[in-house]
């Protein structure tokens, strides 16, 4: 996994968002940095919902953060419609900055307490110099009641509306992307569930973009058209929501859904899918990532670090070792280490008391097109 | 929102506006000159004439504290003013900024405190002289490191937060950021501070007059009051213990508002905290019948607290057994008064204005009749808790070793050098690596799933018979979730004993418990064997929870059914079902008669509904679904008038804080006791 490459990148003409090899990293005293994310590549298409998942330490926040250039990565390049956004610095960033908005995941945290919520949502308009005409229409699009609501205070209100005053001030200013960072993740079920819908409605009605970070892979599925697994600062394994929970190529994907109680996938136990301890992302694995953890692992995963690789319709994978999916096809960019198809499914010594039988790999199926 | 100031707060401005007023308006009070002598016989005591007496020269007493008040009050004042002016910009700028600003800001600022501030002092007025201007200068400049650290913390703790962010995000400037997000937030414990700054100035005013440092005679000053009056110590003790009780008065004035002030800013308040009062009545129990051959039964508990608001029934006749060798799953949302029902079990609730009923009976023995003492023994040895944050279960400046090792030593009577190596057999089978090096490391340098694993060894060291886990991996990656869960199952086989788990996570419930308890509004709203309650859901709320969660199998897309509104108001719960504002099935009869629990057709299933669902009394008119893709805000809006806006959500507020406050200081008391 630990994977890195782009063959996975549609077309710029596509995408209203495209992300190359970003590189975030932080100081970590003693002269070494905290390798947070490492090589990412993605992009999003207009009308798109794309869902990242992975588990803390994975970087997907770390990610969210990069793309709205708080702070700019090291390295990498955001394209927002053409426009490289870490090219841009003071003004012009400021002025760009307000096409892409962001919704935070501590809805008490992220709103201001000593100002009253038609202020809050207000800001946006007030700081373009534009009129508070939309806040009341905002407010009312996410729920909320102008009347009783725009003066009372954030702490007056419960989680799950704190969150609809967030996202109304993500919208007032008419956002080409959303970045949702874990929206929901702090929420009881039923409010949970409430945020969902209402995010999926003002997509449709706004005709948003969003970029939907979480934690949890049944919350992301149920909102996004391609979900986009991290581990440890890398892209594991990029597809549609359904083909990954169906067909899970990589495996830390597959530990992920084997870990979801009541997944209902008829995975083996989690624990005979992945072990030990995430490793330090000051002194990340060599190769791939996921090695130290992956019960697949080879002497290759360590040497050399996997590319994600085409292995079904608009399914992507970063690894040496792939679960089978149904269909191999080959590889869009030619392999560092070119191997017969055989090499694909090795029998690692692990595999003994694996419950993961290899299904026959010679029987080719279509992936299902949807 | 109404904020408590409090009585103490309204007396200390009362006096402090008393002394200003009278500072102020001196020249105008019928009252001899400060520096007039022979008014009325010298050292006289306090009389009708002169209310403080007079001095050594005759002088009036009350005229010279009046207009010694005016060069207190103007140092006092003038000083903290002048530290915030140069202070505060440069600590706003070092904690917004950051790195070169701050490293530079900061590095002066230390260098400034480690300069001795008395000598400064001392030199400044000796060399200058001893002027107002020049001690309000001198006493100013000495405050300005301090306030730059103060407002430079504040600052960075506020530049962290989300709303900063947000701010950015919309485009402000920093300057906007700054003065509409960070300052406003800043300005509470500056002001705070300044209160407590200026009785520093005035004490510090004091004692540069005392020395003679101060404004010089004849103009009084407090100190310089004090320091003449020293020699009739014995024959007028009034004319030094007049100013000094007035300046005594001052000083606990300023630092008593600048206390409460500060406490606004710690505390939030909904009026629903429990009152600090002790009630020693308990609530009657129903009559019930001790069972025998079960480990735990809990028969009918109540837990009730009295706030300003009303009586809050966070626990409301609970009544279920527990087998060894079972996991009961207790599930509800925040506020549904899960945590409090096992808090509550445990003997863990507060003292302070809660009333208690029902019983608790661990293999027949009546655990609430027992004393603290009884109860510690019980809770270190047959009763163990896990909770959800590790990291508040475990002391930050002890080793694992020494934390693990204690209740070994204390309750078991071990031997260090047993109890080391027992130790790092119970980490062993908790599934941490290399435990002995792992019994040398503070529990900062472990990974949320270590130390929750960490924690689970200190639960199981004295073998109890029953490990209550409150939320114990919602703090954790589902992976290691998965991990933890599974570990808690093995040990539960291996030691046989019970397990109750407190989840707000269905599906975790579903996987790992045998029987389930949902919990709504402070009562079992069902409860059974977890297949018969998954599988033939009977409670509206129940299958509302279930349906609200995303799942795996569902197409991308997939509109949920949403459950609209909020948790009730626990301190005025809706009449007859509590469930009734928010039920998609409820009829008039649910919002008149609470309904009990009724024996579905699974045994040991109950559930409290008077049309349960998939049967023939729920299936019959059911209202139209509140699906997730059309209606959604209607369904909402619907749910805001349903539930009162504030209430509700400040109701559902108070059992959380409740809660994590009692995690914070439970679990510690908790390690404790299985340590004492």
């Amino acid at each position: 996994m630990a994977g890195s490459g782009n063959a996975h990148l549609r077309p710029p003409g596509e995408v209203v968002l495209r992300v190359e090899d970003l590189v975030v990293e932080f100081p970590a005293g003693r002269g070494r940095s905290v390798h947070a994310v490492s090589g990412v590549s993605f992009d999003v298409a207009r009308g798109e919902t794309l869902g990242i998942v992975g588990e803390s330490g994975c970087g997907k926040s770390t990610t969210a953060r990069a793309l709205m250039q708080m702070p700019p990565p090291l390295r990498g390049s955001v394209r927002l419609d053409g426009l490289e956004l870490t090219a841009l610095r003071g003004e012009a960033l400021r002025r760009t900055r307000r096409r892409l908005q962001m919704i935070f995941q501590d809805p008490i945290s992220s709103l201001n307490p000593r100002r009253r919520v038609r202020d809050i949502v207000a800001e946006g308009p007030r700081v373009w110099g534009a009129g508070a005409d939309r806040v009341d229409e905002m407010l009312t699009a996410v729920g909320l009641d102008p009347a009783t609501a725009a003066t009372r205070r954030p702490h007056e209100f419960s989680g799950g509306q704190c969150q609809r005053v967030s996202i109304a001030r993500a919208l007032v200013l008419d956002p080409e992307i959303v970045i949702c960072d874990e929206p929901v993740s702090a929420l009881d079920v039923s409010v949970q569930a409430q945020i969902l819908a209402l995010l999926e409605e003002l997509k449709e009605r706004y005709r948003l973009t969003l970029v939907f970070i979480a934690h949890d892979l049944a919350v992301v599925k149920n909102v996004s058209d391609r979900i986009l697994v991290m581990y440890l600062g890398k892209v594991c394994e990029l597809a549609s929501g359904d083909a990954l929970v169906e067909r899970p190529a990589h495996p830390y994907t597959r530990a992920l859904l084997a870990s979801i109680p009541r997944g209902g996938l008829g995975l083996p136990p989690a624990d005979q899918l992945i072990s030990g301890e995430p490793p330090s992302p000051v002194t990340p694995p060599s190769g791939c990532r996921f090695r130290t953890r992956c019960p697949a692992a080879t002497p290759l995963c360590a040497a050399e670090e996997p590319v994600m690789r085409r292995i079904g319709t608009d399914h992507w994978v970063a690894c040496h070792h792939p679960q089978e999916t149904g269909e191999i096809l080959k590889p869009v960019e030619a392999p560092q280490v070119a191997r017969a198809p055989e090499a694909a499914f090795p029998q690692p010594a692990e595999e003994a008391e694996d419950a993961r039988v290899p299904k026959s790999p010679k029987v080719p199926k279509v992936p299902k097109v949807r | 929102m109404r904020r408590r100031l409090g009585w103490s707060f309204w007396l200390a401005l009362g006096w402090i506006t008393l002394i200003l007023a009278a500072a102020a308006t001196a020249d105008l009070l019928p009252l001899p000159r400060y520096d007039e002598t022979l008014v009325g016989p010298p050292q006289a005591g306090p009389g009708p004439d002169h209310p403080f007496g007079t001095d050594g020269l005759g002088r009036d007493v009350l005229s010279r504290v009046v207009y010694g008040a005016r060069v207190s009050l103007i140092v006092g004042i003038g000083a903290v003013l002048l530290g915030v002016l140069f202070g505060a910009p440069l600590g706003v700028l070092a904690g917004y900024r950051r790195r070169a600003t701050d490293a530079v800001i900061m590095g002066v600022n230390d260098i400034a405190l480690a300069f001795p501030a008395l000598v400064f002092a001392l030199a400044v007025v000796a060399f200058a002289g001893a002027s107002l201007l020049n001690v309000l200068i001198v006493l100013g400049v000495l405050g300005v490191p301090a306030w730059v650290r103060l407002v430079r913390g504040a600052t960075m703790v506020f530049s962290e937060r989300e709303f900063v962010a947000a701010a950015r995000v919309l485009g402000a400037r920093d300057r906007t950021v700054l003065w509409r997000e960070v300052v406003p937030n800043v300005s509470l414990p500056v002001l705070s501070y300044a209160f407590i700054g200026m009785a520093v100035a005035i004490v510090a005013e004091g004692s540069l007059a005392f020395l003679g440092l101060s404004v010089q005679a004849p103009t009084p000053t407090w100190g310089g009051l004090i320091n003449e009056g020293r020699p009739l110590m014995e024959d007028a003790p009034h004319v030094v213990l007049i100013p000094s009780f007035v300046m005594f008065l001052t000083v606990l004035a300023f630092n008593l508002i600048g206390d409460r002030l500060r406490a606004l800013t710690d505390v939030r308040q909904s009026n629903l905290e429990p009152v600090r009062r002790r009630q020693a009545d308990r609530l009657p129990a129903r009559p019930h019948h001790v069972e025998e051959d079960v480990l735990l039964q809990v028969a009918d508990l109540r837990t009730h607290f009295t706030t300003a608001r009303g009586a809050v029934r966070a626990v409301d006749g609970v009544s279920f057994t527990l087998q060894r060798g079972r996991t009961l799953a207790i599930v509800g949302e925040s506020g549904s008064g899960k945590s409090m029902l096992i808090r509550s079990v445990l003997g863990l609730t507060p003292e302070a204005g809660t009333r208690r009923g029902g019983r608790v009976y661990l293999d027949g023995q009546d655990l609430t009749e027992l004393d603290d003492e009884q109860m510690r023994h019980i809770l270190g040895t047959r009763m163990a808790a896990v909770f959800q944050d590790p990291m508040t279960a475990l002391n930050p400046v002890r080793t694992i070793g020494t934390q693990v090792m204690e209740p070994l030593m204390v309750h078991l009577g071990m031997k260090r050098k047993a109890a080391r190596a027992r130790a790092a057999e119970l980490l062993a089978s908790v599934g941490i690596p290399e435990p002995a090096r792992i019994l040398r490391r503070y529990p900062h340098q472990l990974s949320g799933g270590m130390r929750q694993r960490v924690t689970i060894a200190m639960a199981l060291s004295c073998g109890p018979d029953i490990l209550f886990a409150d939320e114990p991996t919602t703090a954790l990656d589902v992976t290691v979730q998965d991990q933890v869960l599974r570990l808690i199952r093995r040990q539960r086989e291996e030691r046989h004993m019970a397990v109750v788990l407190v989840s707000h996570d269905l599906s975790v419930v579903a996987e790992w418990s045998d029987e389930v308890i949902v919990m709504y509004a402070g009562k079992v709203v069902e409860r059974g064997p977890a297949d018969s309650l998954f599988e033939r859901t009977r409670m509206p709320y129940t299958e509302a929870l279930l349906r609200a969660v995303p799942k795996l199998t569902d197409p991308a897309h997939h509109p949920l059914r949403l459950l609209p509104g909020r948790p009730p108001d626990l301190a005025h719960p809706p009449s007859g079902c509590a469930f009734h504002p928010r039920c998609p099935y409820a009829r008039e009869r649910c919002s008149q008669e609470e309904p009990p629990l009724f024996q579905a057709e699974t045994l040991d299933h109950l559930y409290a509904c008077w049309y349960p669902v998939g049967t023939g009394a729920g299936v019959v008119e059911t209202s139209p679904e509140l699906s997730g893709a059309s209606g959604t805000a209607e369904a909402l809006k619907a749910a805001e008038e349903a539930a009162e806006l504030e209430e509700a959500a400040e109701a559902a507020e108070v059992v959380a804080e409740a809660a994590a406050e009692l995690e914070t200081t439970d679990v510690i008391e908790g390690a404790d006791s299985r340590g004492r």
